[in-house]
């Protein structure tokens, strides 16, 4: 891709960038940075909204991102010194992110493209349970509950609870073995589903860079797969991160890159949230390289990306970036709630709506139960993600926000005491793989209800 | 927030994020007359609380928590010049990082802050820590309190390392209280890895850390 000529640039920048100390850095940089750029712009989210659809706002959002991502640079905590860019290399280099990439293979390899503010082509539809722990033994059933949904275009697996029965390690051998089996598992999945090019979001195992190279090599996961990388809170990489993406450039991968700003901590409140999600997806695509950027923001005492207040800085910066780059972005649809509950398909109502009016090119879900609790994951709420990204297409925002707001009403009272739901095996029947009537009545229920709020299902 | 007038300059100059501020305002007040006691006790405990709540509600962030324990760092050293170290000691002594292999620092940043807001003296050894180092670390700063964060599920078993560690040891066993949290932590994790306590949140760390103090 020709955004990759410059890794050797990223690379001497980790070292050469100005030294600083972490804390000056979070305070004087990314604390004071986004307060200064939010009020030199004016940056004011319209609260008695969700979507978010002043586009002089939200263009005025993405100047500020470019402005303060000028300023602040990416701190590298390897080295501790500050990856520093000019605007002209901000402009240049976001500039030359791809617009498009053909991701799987074969009869599965699917197109993603940049997409505008209300587009009316479809966003590429994730479907996975996206770091969720599994157990062993659920674990291909689980995934192929996703995979074996049509809508589906492409997945990315949860995480193993145990490998082989042992508990996983990061930056152990156990890493290794659990990347592979992943690997494995997750194939086999793809198999039995009848989908074996689908393009696997990787390596969920891998969380430090001994992973990803493992498993991303010869008899394991693919240059057509997307390999993810992360920056942390705020605006930080490390040498691991920037191994993983001298290795997927190397290899010719797909690079996935994502960042998860929270709200109410460095950058404030909602608008800085909003400059953090801009400045920090243009900030991947250029030292990451990316195909891809996503972000999952939450809030410093909840994490869901369904919450109100976070949902109105999403659609602001992922409005902004797609007016003004040609970036292809995603947003993660990470519900508080989890099966077997009409809170999680409510929530999932609502940031569908929010991704897709807004410009995202892939629409990634669902975290169910915020991904932290055993199993409580299922194939049916990714299925009603992209089915609602889907029904969004030709809403304008101000549709989309009517119905996202009778949606939060749903929903909002389930915020203030997470509802995990039902683990999977009492969610599906583990011989056919078909939900269990309770959750299919459920989803068949809010379907109709939101129907009826002006979603036209296809 | 009910704090007498006489202080109403130094609390703004917390809420404000001043320390040269605060640390002219608190020679000020010994200056005439008022105890060092008094100062912490009446002015800065219920301020930090009050600034600690404010960011359990989100009516305030991070960075100005963080402003505010700043303040708070510099006026401690006046009034230590004034005053009998008893008078003013913390609620307890914490001593947090990150567990090794996982380099996230935000939620264990946003705790230290919190605790630090509530009264308690909280030492950061950042992230990625060695099991033996924490409990290195613990001995050497005479820790009541181990807290532990984690983002990552494949670092929860170096969780589980720390807490073998103190509990081998009978001396850091009845030294230290255990205090865990981070994304991918659940209370059911929390009592797998015996830990004494959970936060599932900061708010929540904050209140287990009291409670633990009390059992102590």
């Amino acid at each position: 891709m020709r955004n990759r000529s410059r890794l050797l640039d990223i690379i001497d920048k980790s070292y050469s960038g100005p030294a600083c100390d972490e804390h000056e850095f979070d305070m004087a940089f990314v604390a004071a940075g986004v307060t200064r750029v939010v009020k030199k712009h004016g940056i004011k989210l319209d609260k008695s909204r969700i979507v978010q659809s002043d586009d002089d706002m939200n263009d005025r959002i993405w100047q500020a991102g470019v402005e303060f991502l000028e300023s602040c640079g990416v701190y590298n905590t390897s080295t501790g010194r500050r990856m520093v860019f000019t605007r002209r290399e901000i402009e240049e280099w976001v500039k030359s992110a791809p617009r498009e990439a053909i991701i799987g293979e074969g009869r599965d390899a699917r197109l993603e493209r940049h997409r505008r503010v209300e587009d009316l082509t479809p966003p590429i539809i994730i479907g996975g349970p996206i770091g969720t722990p599994l157990s062993e033994d659920l674990y291909v059933p689980i995934m192929q509950s996703y995979i074996q949904e049509p809508i589906i275009d492409t997945t990315t697996p949860g995480t193993l609870d145990t490998t082989f029965g042992r508990q996983p390690r990061t930056r152990s051998p156990y890493e290794v073995v659990a990347a592979w089996e992943e690997v494995e598992m997750i194939f086999t999945a793809a198999r039995r589903a009848g989908r074996p090019g689908m393009s696997i979001g990787c390596v969920q195992m891998g969380i430090s860079e001994v992973g990803h190279l493992s498993a991303i090599s010869w008899g394991g996961y693919r240059p057509v797969d997307w390999h993810s990388i992360a920056m942390f809170s705020e605006m930080k990489t490390n040498n691991d991160l920037l191994i993983k993406t001298a290795h997927s450039v190397r290899t010719d991968g797909i690079i996935q890159s994502f960042y998860n700003p929270i709200l109410g901590g460095l950058g404030g409140g909602e608008e800085g949230l909003a400059v953090l999600i801009a400045a920090g997806l243009m900030a991947m695509q250029i030292i990451y390289m990316a195909t891809t950027h996503s972000t999952a923001p939450v809030a410093a005492m909840k994490s869901a990306t369904t919450l109100p207040q976070v949902l109105r800085p999403i659609s602001a910066a992922i409005a902004g970036l797609s007016r003004n780059t040609p970036m292809m972005t995603d947003v993660m649809t990470s519900p508080l709630s989890g099966p077997c509950t009409t809170a999680l398909l409510f929530e999932c109502v609502a940031a569908a709506i929010v991704a897709t009016t807004c410009g995202v090119a892939r629409l990634m879900g669902v975290r169910s139960a915020a991904g932290v609790v055993l199993n409580h994951c299922t194939g049916l709420e990714a299925r009603f993600n992209g089915e609602v990204g889907y029904a969004a297409l030709g809403l304008s925002r101000e549709e989309g926000n009517r119905i996202v707001k009778l949606a939060v009403a749903e929903y909002e009272p389930a915020l203030a005491v997470q509802q995990p739901g039902k683990p999977f095996q009492e969610a599906y029947d583990l011989t056919t793989l078909h939900p269990t009537p309770e959750w299919q009545a459920m989803y068949d229920d809010v379907k109709e209800r939101t129907a009826g709020w002006g979603l036209h299902f296809m | 927030m009910n704090i007498p007038p006489a202080y109403a300059e130094l609390v703004t100059s917390i809420e404000d994020g001043e320390v040269e501020a605060g640390t002219a305002h608190t020679r000020q007040l010994l200056a005439s007359g008022h105890s060092a006691y008094a100062i912490f006790q009446e002015a800065i405990v219920p301020c930090l609380k009050e600034i600690g709540d404010r960011f359990g509600r989100m009516e305030c962030y991070l960075p100005d928590l963080i402003l505010a324990t700043d303040v708070v760092k510099g006026i401690q050293e006046v009034l230590k010049e004034g005053s009998e170290g008893s008078e003013m000691a913390p609620v307890g002594r914490v001593l947090i990082g990150t567990v090794f292999g996982d380099v996230h620092d935000i939620g264990k940043n946003i705790v230290a802050s919190m605790l630090r807001a509530n009264g308690f003296e909280v030492i950061d050894i950042g992230v990625s820590v060695q099991a033996t180092d924490f409990v290195r670390r613990a001995r050497e700063a005479r820790a009541d309190i181990v807290a532990m964060s984690s983002l990552m599920s494949t670092s929860i078993p170096y969780m589980a390392d720390v807490i073998d560690l103190i509990r081998d040891s009978e001396g850091d066993a009845a030294r230290f209280k255990v205090l865990v949290g981070g994304g991918p932590v659940t209370r059911e994790i929390a009592e797998k890895v015996h830990a004494d306590g959970f936060g599932a949140d900061a708010a929540e760390a904050v209140t287990q850390a009291l409670a633990l103090m009390r059992q102590r």
